[in-house]
């Protein structure tokens, strides 16, 4: 064997050691200081608002008013595969996202098909997210400044079944280049205003909750289960990307008071405001307008805001919730950025992408070239592909992520019985079984092509580390010496 | 080979008089205290003479300035070779430099401004301007400086951020050290990013990791560059400090009485000269330590 030191086999399932992740860093640790109340809260906001300004369109073609149970089967789904989450943070403590929990736990393949299902989980929902904020900033300039971009500037040139097409969207390719000059500059800038931008996200959901109700009428939920459990499982599928950044909750599992109570309590009682808050404008949607309307494509680019124009007759509130979703959009477009950024940082410095990925800039100290890479590509992704296609296949990196967690549960236990667990998975072994089952079945709902793309995918990222990232893997070194 | 020290009309301030005669000790060069005057040459004579007046209290000021500072030299470094006198001009910066060029000067010394807290580095209003416009570096003093009787500078450390012109600030800093006889500690800072909210990922702690992995080969690099033509002294040490931010940066190197702090200026570009980049401006602000601050 010539291929160095290490047998292929034994590479594809090494681990990277959790001792060497603690580093030569020995920062300060960090205090346990969070409480489970300001835990929950912290996964409220970080939750809410991601995908529900623009889900409604998405998903009522699929369930109809059934909508209402793919988002409590959604809502299942995520809660249980936070808390199977919490469990790897909380056994591995190391920074960075699922990717590393992988890396250490359960080896470099394992790792490779976790990074490839997280890439879509964040540069493509980066790119989804600025497609969305798209179709609300023409609604607000279309109605404070009587101006709107012609459609050529703000449609992608795919065609995705009978929506309008253009040749660019402008402000999505512009909204990810903001969100890349801020990145350079440096994050922390911009973590207070974040917390602002989730204030003003639950404020115009509140809006749309209250004036959606004054137009609600019973008879719209007749024939709830036309659509079957096709169409819930479908719709389900769709609505799960908006659960994403539950699992910022047990992320945060160093800082905890007393995790094994703190992390599941804070983790189930988030989803119940999320579940809570969704399914409230969910029901304000469906019961204010006939479940066709859900499909015109003036709804398809800023949903919420059409229904609150059509159903006062006047364009103020449906202006104050674009106005809304524009400011908290953009915080959510620089958060998934960022996230993304980082990721492949962790992979630059683990050898498995060039190491310019992890090349600090001195200046900023931010990753610039890094940075720069990703904000083109995702701007490129936003400019020339339409949403459906994107939040599709969000939805089925993040559900692939989640079901490698929950089987990384179960194989720890049973691996690494030894390992000080700080959070113990409630219920096991019905827990991680059940994240798992329902995970799939969610998935069950996707359409063909996006199972397509997201192999092609898959064979990409996996191709890449056999040709250029096994040769290049920085424990490699490690083993050698 | 002298050191200039810059004294403000009427603020013969001790901090930087006993800054400047500790580097001129240090350095065994002899030093040249200019005290500023206010006024430069009148256009036109007035009538009535009140130009006359007023040039005759300003240098009757300038020369109790003069008497002041040869008071303090003579009680807190009779082992200095000094030289005191009174020089007129419009502002102090403006006469300085011209100073610095008539006597070929190495360094020029200011004392720190009146405004802010004791033992940091303040920088006033003609520290600034010498920063943005010296052609030599510039040495600010902490607010209340004190040196023990005949102490030297024991050690310069220098902030070393790990890009093109951290090698060439190293190198100033490494003479520097060399021509006070003192050691040389090169430093690197690094603050961690605040976490992004929501934390979905949690990447800073790499950053800082990785920056200060990348600062260290560079920091070595540059070093094995110095070495071999004998431009370090015997003296060389390597730290890193990390912290939330650049006070707890700064602050949790460990310092000494001795101790000199070295920052380069912006690489911006040679219009800017001295001129501060922002981590420079930090470093320098929560310095415990006498600063010198290289174009």
């Amino acid at each position: 064997m010539d291929r160095g030191p290490v047998a292929f086999r034994t590479q594809l399932l090494r681990r990277k050691p959790i001792a060497a992740a603690k580093g030569p860093h020995a920062g300060p640790e960090l205090e346990r200081s969070i409480g489970t109340f300001a835990l929950m809260m912290f996964g409220v906001g970080a939750t809410v608002g991601t995908g529900i300004f623009f889900v409604l369109q998405e998903a009522v073609p699929d369930a109809g008013p059934a909508v209402v149970v793919s988002f409590l089967v959604a809502g299942l789904a995520a809660g249980l595969s936070a808390i199977c989450y919490a469990e790897l943070a909380s056994a591995i403590p190391v920074s960075g996202s699922t990717y590393s929990y992988a890396y250490h736990a359960l080896g470099e393949l394992v790792a490779m098909v976790i990074a490839a299902c997280v890439l879509l989980e964040y540069g493509v929902s980066s790119a989804a997210v600025a497609v969305g904020w798209s179709g609300y900033f023409n609604e607000l300039t279309g109605a404070v400044l009587g101006v709107e971009l012609p459609q050529q500037l703000s449609y992608s040139p795919v065609p995705y079944e009978d929506n309008p097409t253009g040749w660019v969207n402008l402000p999505a390719v512009v909204l990810v280049l903001l969100c890349m000059l801020l990145l350079v500059r440096g994050a922390s800038e911009s973590a207070r205003v974040n917390t602002i931008m989730v204030v003003v996200k639950l404020a115009v959901l509140g809006l749309f909750v209250v004036v959606g109700f004054t137009a609600f009428e019973a008879d719209r939920f007749d024939g709830f289960w036309a659509a079957g459990a096709a169409g819930v499982s479908a719709a389900a599928a769709t609505i799960f990307f908006s659960f994403i950044g539950l699992d910022a909750v047990s992320t945060a599992g160093e800082e905890v008071r007393d995790p094994q109570r703190a992390l599941p309590r804070a983790i189930m009682g988030a989803l119940a405001v999320v579940v809570t808050v969704y399914v409230l404008v969910a029901i304000a949607g469906v019961g204010s307008q006939p479940v066709e309307e859900f499909e015109s494509p003036e709804q398809q680019s800023a949903g919420l805001s059409v229904i609150l124009a059509n159903i006062t007759g006047s364009s103020i509130p449906g202006t104050v919730l674009a106005a809304g979703a524009v400011i908290s959009i953009f915080s959510v477009t620089l958060v998934t950025l960022y996230g993304q950024t980082r990721i492949l940082f962790a992979m630059g410095r683990d050898g498995m992408l060039p190491r310019r990925f992890a090349a600090v800039n001195p200046r900023t100290l931010t990753p610039t070239y890094n940075t720069v890479v990703v904000a083109i590509v995702v701007a490129l992704v936003a400019g020339f592909v339409p949403s459906d296609y994107l939040w599709d296949t969000v939805s089925i990196g993040t559900l692939g992520a989640f079901i490698v967690v929950a089987l990384g549960v179960l194989v720890l236990r049973r691996t690494r019985p030894d390992l000080e667990r700080p959070f113990r998975v409630p219920g096991y072994p019905v827990t991680p079984v059940l994240t798992v089952l329902v995970c799939l079945y969610i998935l069950s709902g996707l359409p063909a092509v996006t199972w397509l793309i997201f192999g092609v995918w898959l064979a990409v990222v996996l191709g890449f580390y056999l040709l250029w990232g096994r040769r290049h893997a920085r424990l490699n070194e490690v083993d050698a010496a | 080979m002298t050191i200039v020290a810059g004294i403000a009309p009427g603020k013969p301030d001790r901090d930087g008089v006993e800054y400047a005669a500790l580097l001129a000790r240090s350095a065994g060069t002899d030093l040249r205290v200019v005290c500023v005057v206010p006024g430069g040459a009148w256009p036109t004579p007035l009538p009535g003479g009140v130009d006359r007046e007023y040039a005759a209290y300003a240098s009757e000021a300038g020369d109790r300035d003069v008497a002041a500072v040869r008071a303090l030299l003579a009680e807190l470094a009779p082992d200095v070779a000094a030289t005191v006198l009174a020089a007129r001009g419009r502002s102090v910066p403006s006469v300085l430099i011209a100073e610095v060029a008539a006597c070929t000067a190495t360094l020029v010394v200011l004392g720190a401004g009146a405004d802010g807290a004791w033992g940091r580095v303040v920088v006033g209003s003609a520290a600034d301007r010498l920063l943005h416009s010296s052609p030599v570096p510039v040495a600010v003093a902490t607010r209340g400086f004190r040196a023990a009787p005949g102490s030297r500078v024991g050690r310069v450390t220098v902030g070393f951020r790990g890009d093109s012109a951290a090698a060439d600030v190293l190198g100033r800093a490494a003479e520097l050290a060399g021509r006070l006889g003192a050691g040389l500690r090169v430093a690197t800072f690094g603050v961690r990013g605040r976490t992004m909210y929501p934390p979905e990922v949690r990447g800073e702690e790499d950053v800082l990791a990785a920056y200060l992995e990348q600062t260290a080969r560079a920091q070595r690099q540059a070093l094995d560059e110095l070495g071999p033509r004998g431009l370090l002294p015997a003296d060389v040490e390597s730290v890193t400090s990390t912290g939330a931010d650049w006070a707890e940066a700064v602050g949790g190197l460990p310092w000494g009485p001795d101790d000199l702090l070295v920052v380069g200026s912006s690489p911006a570009g040679l219009v800017s000269r001295v001129f501060l980049g922002s981590s420079a401006a930090k470093i320098l602000r929560h310095s415990p330590v006498p600063v010198v601050v290289v174009p």
